[in-house]
């Protein structure tokens, strides 16, 4: 009875918590998904989701508010963080640290004082719930995106874009061809990062009074009504959706590490 | 080598541990019973009073608990029938998530749901009756079936689900009304007085209503059969208690899809859906009328006082929701141990107490179910609360607000009050006749009306697609 210790055994503790939280969880939700009350195998459930307007309706409504809030984000983190990039490494450290400070607070507690400020500014929050509901969900998730990008361009070899400058290229040209299309892995990670939780971030929602239900609250509201099955169902659908745009994310990733190699060997 | 030796020795020491331990629990468990009690959160007295909050009763004992409700039963118990019991006490927050983790396998003993979840814990056979001496009236440790309010009683007599009389398996513990609290100087008590307030286009956003399928659904339902439920003929019927009952729990397909079309429109209209914001936001004056349960609407109104905000309470003219909740034992908990289900029937005469129901009510806000029987400190309570000194007051203001019919009509239950207090928390705690007459129990409804009704509640709350551009914009 020799006992080795093999590198391998440090992934036990994950291996365990990954198949009781994760796998058994996601087989339960799928069982559930495709069985009905009586426990007979049946789809009728995804049918009568993508047949009531409601529902297609709440669908598209999550998705516009997560292309909003995931634009609005991207629109800001660029700029600050590129600058950010481009100061001093020590200073650019500090300032980051700026950014990201706010998510060391809940981010509940935070949006209550978001929301006391909106309130002195519009008066009655009531009356604009889509635009009180973008700005808090941008407010949250900016540091998810500045993050990602950060890393990205602080990383960026300097002597690509001096050889874009060397060669006459225009400023315009030298972010349009050089800067931004080395910076697309950061942009992916980030957009992935601030898209699909605001999909289901149904607490901000209710925070700030906005009576309508997005995807989160909708499997919320399921499940307190005992209906397992159709909230399975939604969950699948959300499932189905994060694969999609890991798949056209990882795409974007892959293809651009082939091109660097391609650019590299010329 | 050495390291393994030490590490046999921690093991050997551990095992020697455990089993000692092991044995501990066996010894203890052999005299002490363990009682699983669920209630809804903040839903009884935890003690530790200040003394300027004590009570003083008319036999000279005074109320100032400092240890909870749940350790004094404890201490009682053991005094009383020299059994140690210990009670874990967990709370929930809503109905359905007390019947999901049961479902799920939560084992409790006693659990406090509403009348509507009680029907259906009932009909799924989840649970056990009371024992008979549990309804002994002579026995006067029986503080529940002693002191229970003749109007109670009677609701409860009233109700049954598969041809299953409630009262056996039921004992009550809080009830109310569903109304308006609304803001005097925002809003006056005729627009309030009415479930309409909730389509006021004059309140527009200054309005909330509750988070809640069955709670909206009562508003909507309640402005669908305005007319009907009004109108003088409907008003003289014999029956017109049970057709009330009728007409507020139909789940018709017309019914429902009438729901549908009055709580898009109030969604339209209202501030939010509030699960909880509601009672603060009255008293900060984000919204002027707020739909509330009415031992909230007394909290509301207290937390108001505070902050020298004057806040009423109004009970719709056409009809309220009568609501309760109850405890009741879960066989599966209990499962057939006599012992076990003497403490959980000690542990509801034991919050029904008299001081004890003051203590709660004190505490939360809420209405005890309980008058107190032979016993008079309920009433002395609520006068003690409530009545005005004709002495100190100018005497035009004072009005006779009569309880009789919670009290029996051995007690004199009138109470001479402030004018105010019959808009306000007394009318709330301790509603009048009047109210009490055009209130209705909502009971639990069949599967095909529960899938109508939650499809059309997910209906009012998802995005609608025609009204997309108004949807995004405001």
């Amino acid at each position: 009875m020799k006992y080795t210790f093999h590198r391998k055994q440090l992934a036990i503790p994950y291996a365990i918590f990954l198949l009781l939280f994760v796998i058994l969880p996601l087989l339960v939700v799928i069982f559930y998904a495709f069985t009905n009350e009586e426990g007979h195998v049946s789809f009728h459930n995804f049918v009568a989701f993508f047949q009531s307007g409601k529902t297609v309706g709440t669908l598209l409504y999550s998705i516009v508010i997560a292309l909003v809030t995931t634009a609005i984000c991207l629109l800001i983190a660029y700029p600050t963080a590129y600058i950010l990039s481009k100061t001093g490494m020590k200073s650019g450290d500090a300032l980051l640290l700026l950014f990201v400070l706010p998510m060391w607070i809940n981010f509940t507690l935070r949006i209550t004082a978001l929301k006391e400020i909106l309130t002195l500014l519009e008066g009655n929050l009531a009356f604009h719930p889509f635009a009180n509901t973008i700005i808090c969900m941008v407010y949250d998730f900016l540091p998810f995106m500045i993050m990602p990008l950060y890393n990205t361009l602080t990383k960026l070899d300097d002597s690509y874009v001096e050889a874009a400058q060397d060669l006459g290229a225009k400023k315009s040209h030298v972010f349009l061809k050089v800067i931004l299309p080395l910076s697309v892995p950061g942009i992916v990670s980030g957009v992935t990062m601030v898209f699909l939780p605001s999909m289901t971030n149904y607490v901000v929602l209710d925070m700030v009074y906005n009576s309508t239900f997005i995807m989160g609250s909708l499997i919320g509201s399921y499940f307190s009504a005992y209906d397992w099955h159709n909230g399975s169902v939604i969950s699948i659908i959300l499932l189905l959706i994060i694969c999609v745009i890991t798949a056209i994310s990882n795409r974007y990733t892959e293809n651009d590490k082939a091109d660097r190699r391609v650019g590299a060997l010329k | 080598m050495k390291r393994q030796m030490r590490l046999k020795w921690i093991a050997a020491a551990l095992a020697l541990g455990m089993i000692l331990g092991l044995a501990g629990c066996d010894a203890d468990e052999e005299e002490e019973i363990v009682l699983r009690v669920a209630n809804w959160e903040e839903y009884i007295d935890e003690g530790d009073w200040d003394e300027e909050d004590g009570f003083e009763f008319s036999d000279g004992t005074i109320l100032c608990p400092e240890l909870s409700m749940v350790e004094d039963f404890e201490a009682w118990y053991y005094e009383t029938y020299g059994q140690k019991v210990r009670v874990e006490y967990s709370t929930f927050g809503t109905n359905e998530e007390l019947y999901n983790q049961i479902t799920i396998g939560d084992v409790y003993d006693l659990v406090c749901p509403s009348e509507y979840m009680i029907m259906k814990m009932l009909r799924e056979g989840m649970l056990m009756p009371y024992s008979e001496a549990f309804h002994d009236k002579e026995n006067e440790l029986n503080y529940y079936v002693n002191g229970v309010s003749p109007f109670i009683a009677e609701v409860y007599d009233g109700l049954e689900i598969d041809g299953q009389k409630l009262n056996r398996y039921a004992a009550g513990y809080m009830w109310g009304t569903l109304g308006i609290v609304y803001n005097p100087e925002e809003v006056s008590e005729e627009q309030a007085s009415s479930w309409s307030i909730l389509l006021d286009d004059s309140l527009k956003r200054r309005i909330t209503i509750k988070d809640s399928v069955r709670d909206a659904l009562f508003a909507a339902v309640s402005i669908q059969y305005y007319d009907e439920i009004t109108s003088p003929e409907f008003l003289s019927r014999e029956d017109y208690s049970d057709a009330l009952f009728q007409c507020l729990n139909r789940t018709d397909k017309d019914t429902v899809d009438g729901a549908e079309e009055i709580l898009s429109a109030i969604k339209q209209n209202v501030y939010s859906f509030e699960t909880d914001s509601g009672k603060a936001d009255m008293v900060t004056g984000k919204v002027v009328a707020n739909q509330q349960w009415s031992g909230d609407a007394v909290y509301t109104m207290d937390q108001a006082d505070e902050d020298d905000v004057e806040l009423c309470y109004a009970v719709p003219e056409e009809c309220t929701n009568l609501w309760f909740d109850g405890w009741v034992l879960l066989s599966k908990g209990i499962s057939e141990d006599p012992r076990k289900q003497q403490a959980a029937e000690a542990f509801v005469n034991f919050v029904s107490m008299p001081e004890n129901a003051v203590r709660n009510m004190t505490y939360i806000g809420y209405t005890s179910v309980i008058s107190g029987g032979e016993s008079d400190k309920v009433l002395e309570f609520v006068e003690d609360t409530y009545g005005a000194d004709p002495e100190e007051e100018d005497e035009e203001d004072l009005v006779e607000y009569d309880v009789t019919y919670f009290f029996g009509e051995d007690k004199d239950a009138v109470i001479l009050t402030t004018e105010d207090q019959t808009r306000r928390q007394l009318y709330a705690q301790y509603p009048s006749q009047d109210v009490v007459d055009r209130s209705a129990v909502m009971a639990c409804f069949d599967k095909e009306g529960n899938e109508r009704i939650n499809r059309m509640w997910t209906n009012v709350r998802c995005f609608d697609l025609k009204n997309w551009f108004q949807g995004l914009t405001r």
